[in-house]
């Protein structure tokens, strides 16, 4: 892993990429040649070309671009390369079983209307897989807060409640 | 029969753009790449007003990887666009009119070239006087943005010397609301791909309401027959409006034209809210007086409206405001008077609701006050002067007749939240409904189950309600055009082509339903093709809550002729009459074996050519002569129930219910999600949303100081009451939903809000701190007895 702890002054430096990258992203090793200050909205989208990771805000506000960093929710626009070398990266492309079969989450969201446009849906399905995984039974206040960093502009929410209440009854249903 | 999934059956189906929604599969076309592609990025104006003295771009042409700058001298054809008027230039000449006009644009290898070109573009600006108040932008001293002054449009509205009349009234109220500029704040911003072709032609791929409009007017610009520009503008990350105008289109297809390379685009958040549209702020400034019974007898309306620095449709949002600032009530005498007014600030135009939204917030606060102040039910007083299924629409002109408005008044009557206004919170006990098996049980609704009613001496809560009557399609004295396309195809698909978009309202799905419902058919028989130039009709805009309408009509058009030319085929190649065949899931059916005589694969395959019908047809007009007058209208009444926190002036929603009359439901997901997100713009437009601008510029930016709902905000319990009757012989089938939903809501949460703190709502967002105020912590025992 790159230090962080480079000369600012020699932003040169911090962007030479002299080094590979090197992660795992949905289950599979990368390895890429990528300035350590790339942001990691932009080295999934533009060099792994995982376009269901969105850019939106940039600014680390709407979670349009969450994904997943050693299981835990995280702003792809607010985390340079060097900051995830060697963890572990999901985004939405990796979250459903390797042959393609709809991950509880993705159905629920399917089958309960749970997006509209459909443009924060993988980020908002990427903070809802996080949560579940912590909490299976999360309460109201835990779900307000878990979500309360993805915006969704067309819904109103309503859909995304119930999809979210859908994913944990059969999740409670599973156990 | 309230409207979610246990009580839609088979009509709740998944859409069919759902799984590479939730996969993330889908590509938007701001995902969209090509080899070779270059990144474009647009010079903007610093300056809300400003002289341009000269503009050198040597220094950025030099720089290595750059591989085009282009100026207002690069523009072959019309350097102007906008739909309505084409004054909004493509690149400024001598003048910037706000700060998203653009002077330049930069193609280059990567982003960051692109971005250093821009800033060694030397723009030599002499700053102007601004004008950045609508009211003093009218002074004959204040600077003139345009040739023909300041005024872009004015609308007169008048049955009579309203003077005369307010003296005989007993009682007269006399506000001035004011409303914010909103964001449409689409999750997608403004972006594409430009790809030249080999024939000197381009193709965009971008988001638009409106692939053809954006064919038109980039041919203008680019001058270039229509025919040689392809636009694919589906699928859409949003739009509510704010896609309809050209965003960076042209900057695009210039660019990609200029280079011979592939171009994208994609805003920032920072460049989209600084480039585009926003709601018209207004001033309205309503005086309405009645008799001693609560009678209307006069209506006195002055509008003002913010256009920002050039058209687009500020005229047309305008006239509707004016429309629906007299909306559903009989009044004895109306003079109405608007103006939209030219300014430095930001471009406002078309959003979602249209200037219905800040006219039927003045409107219906003018009808709470009077109420208030004859001392009678405001639902009552309401009641009272709605006009009856026989009269005329707002402008005196003639429309479509239903019910409309009397069966949303009475639901909203028998509502478990009025009922609570009116007789209590125990009386009203949980029963919202007509019957208990129409109950939401609590894992169905979309919010939390409510506390039970402990409450801290600070958490006030109230209950409003506001009524809502819009238009749907462009009106009166503007050609709304519409119509589809029907095939069977070679390879066996039924093909159904119209020129709308999908921008998340889930056209793909209501167009999917309606193709089984009508014809029989099985989703795997039906491709869909939308959003393409060169493949689609002209169904005009996916806009003005018409696309579900203008579907429904020309599907009904092409049912016969598309139904009788199958079934010939298939009974020319079957060998017994068409008359005992029918169209059915995978093919033609025998009428009385009810077994499947024919594949449509097998009958595609049996055919010289495909069977292709097409419809023509346009969206249904009043008789009149008022610009802007409109025909069919939807309906809808809001009841809300809102807490306010007297510590922090904060307002949290509660508890929504809403019906709506627009005819039947074509797709039961899309209805009710059109209401549900439409009622959450109208909870930020009441309670946050305000992109405010200081001297011409714009101090939000983005997400982190322009505020939208979020989850915790909309947590409350939302019911939708969909009422689909329409009158016996109506012609018009269901009116669209795509606006309604975003309307009633702000002026309902304006009345809870003042039953709760006592306080009259006269300008949006709502002020916490007027609510803090008017609520001291200290003084609950006393104003707690105002209830």
């Amino acid at each position: 892993m790159i230090d962080d702890g480079a000369e600012p002054a020699a932003a040169e430096a911090v962007n030479a990429v002299d080094r590979f990258w090197e992660s795992t992203v949905n289950g599979r090793s990368m390895r890429l040649k990528v300035p350590p200050a790339k942001r990691l909205l932009d080295l999934v989208r533009d060099d792994l070309g995982l376009t269901g990771t969105k850019r939106s805000c940039e600014i680390g506000r709407c979670g349009a671009c969450m994904v997943l960093v050693d299981g835990a929710p995280v702003n792809s626009c607010l985390m340079m390369a060097y900051q995830c070398a060697g963890r572990d990266i999901v985004t939405i492309e990796g979250i459903a079983d390797e042959n393609g079969g709809l991950h509880p989450v993705q159905r629920a969201f399917l089958e309960e209307g749970g997006y509209q446009c459909g443009y924060c849906t993988p980020g908002m399905i990427v903070s809802v897989k996080a949560l579940l995984d912590a909490v299976p039974d999360p309460s109201p206040e835990e779900l307000e807060e878990a979500l309360s960093g993805n915006l969704c502009r067309c819904t109103g929410y309503g859909g995304i409640i119930r999809a979210v209440r859908r994913a944990i009854e059969e999740g409670r249903e599973n156990r | 029969m309230l409207l979610n999934r246990r009580n839609s059956g088979d009509r709740w189906r998944i859409r069919p753009d759902g799984p590479g929604k939730v996969t993330g599969g889908l590509a938007y076309l701001t995902d969209l790449t090509a080899p070779g592609m270059l990144h474009g990025l647009v010079l903007r104006s610093p300056h809300p007003h400003a002289r341009i003295l000269s503009v050198r771009t040597e220094a950025a042409r030099s720089l290595p990887g750059v591989a085009a700058v282009l100026t207002r001298r690069d523009v072959p054809g019309l350097n102007r666009f906008g739909i309505a008027r084409q004054d909004q230039p493509v690149f400024c000449e001598d003048r910037v009119r706000y700060v998203g006009d653009a002077v330049a644009a930069v193609a280059a290898k990567t982003p960051e070239i692109a971005r250093r070109a821009l800033g060694l573009i030397e723009v030599a600006y002499e700053p102007l006087p601004i004008a950045d108040d609508p009211e003093l932008a009218l002074r004959p001293e204040a600077p003139q943005l345009h040739p023909d002054g300041n005024v872009l449009h004015s609308k007169t509205f008048r049955t009579g010397d309203v003077g005369p009349i307010f003296e005989r009234c007993a009682r007269v109220v006399e506000e001035t609301y004011v409303t914010p500029r909103q964001m449409h704040a689409y999750m997608e911003t403004e972006g594409g791909l430009f790809v030249p072709g080999e024939n000197g032609g381009v193709a965009v791929y971008a988001p638009t309401q409106h692939g053809l409009m954006d064919r038109l007017q980039l041919a203008r610009i680019l001058a270039l027959p229509k025919e040689r520009i392809r636009v694919v503008s589906s699928p859409i990350g949003g739009s509510f409006g704010g896609k309809d105008e050209l965003n960076v289109q042209p900057y695009g297809a210039l660019l990609a034209l200029a280079t011979g390379w592939p171009v994208k685009i994609h805003n920032s958040r920072r460049e989209s809210v600084r480039a585009g549209l926003k709601r018209h702020p207004m001033i309205i400034r309503m005086k309405t007086g009645t008799d001693e019974n609560g009678r209307l007898l006069a209506h006195r309306v002055r509008i003002i409206a913010d256009t920002g620095p050039y058209a687009t449709l500020g005229a047309e949002v305008l006239n509707f405001a004016t429309e629906h600032a007299v909306g559903a009530y009989r009044f004895g005498c109306v003079d109405a008077e608007s103006i939209s007014v030219f300014t430095n600030n930001g471009m406002s135009g078309e959003f979602r609701g249209f200037g219905g939204n800040q006219a039927i917030f003045a409107l219906e606060g003018q009808m709470d006050r009077l109420a208030d102040l004859l001392g009678m039910d405001p639902w009552e007083f309401r009641r009272m002067n709605l006009k009856s299924p026989d009269e005329p629409g707002p402008f005196g002109q003639p429309i479509a007749k239903t019910d409309g408005l009397a069966v949303v008044w009475t639901a909203v009557k028998e509502s478990r939240l009025w009922r609570e206004r009116t007789e209590g919170a125990s009386a009203a006990g949980s029963s919202g409904l007509r019957n208990d098996k129409d109950r939401l049980p609590a894992s169905e609704g979309s919010g939390q189950p409510q506390k039970a009613e402990e409450r801290s001496p600070w958490m006030k809560i109230g209950i409003g309600a506001a009524m809502v009557m819009h238009g749907a399609g462009l009106g009166y004295g503007i050609p709304d055009p519409s119509g589809g396309r029907l095939a069977l195809r070679g390879d066996g698909k039924i093909e159904v082509a119209f020129g709308f978009e999908e921008f998340g309202q889930g056209l793909l799905a209501t167009l999917e339903l309606m193709l089984i419902e009508r014809f029989g058919f099985a989703p795997g028989d039906i491709r869909i093709v939308i959003g393409d130039s060169d493949a689609v009709p002209d169904s005009g805009s996916s806009t003005a809550s018409r696309a579900t309408s203008m579907m429904w009509r020309s599907l009904g058009l092409l049912q016969r002729p598309f139904e009788e030319k199958l079934l010939r085929a298939a009974a020319e190649v079957c060998g017994v009459p068409a008359r005992q065949l029918r169209l059915g899931a995978g093919g033609v059916w025998g009428r009385e074996s009810g077994e499947r005589a024919l594949s449509y694969e097998a009958l595609a395959g049996r055919l010289a050519e495909p069977i292709v019908c097409e419809a023509s047809t346009s969206y249904p007009v009043s008789d009149t002569d008022i610009v802007g007058a409109h025909y069919l209208y939807a309906y809808a009444a809001v009841a809300v129930k809102v807490e306010v926190d007297g510590r922090t002036g904060r307002v949290r929603v509660l508890d929504q219910f809403h019906a709506v009359a627009a005819g039947p439901v074509m797709n039961p997901q899309g209805y009710l999600g059109q209401i549900e997100g439409g009622s959450s713009m109208a909870l930020g437009y009441a309670l946050m949303e305000e992109a405010a601008m200081e001297r011409g510029k714009y101090a939000t930016n983005n997400f982190d100081t322009y505020l939208i709902p979020t989850i915790a905000d909309l947590g409350g319990s939302v019911e939708v009451w969909p009422i689909e009757d329409l009158p016996e012989g109506d012609e018009h089938g269901p009116r669209g939903v795509g606006e309604i939903g975003s309307v009633g809501l702000a002026p309902a949460i304006a009345e809870a809000v003042r039953r709760a703190a006592g306080v009259r709502i006269d300008r949006l967002p709502i002020d916490p701190a007027r609510l803090q105020e008017a609520l001291p912590i200290g003084g609950m025992a006393v104003m707690s007895d105002d209830r």
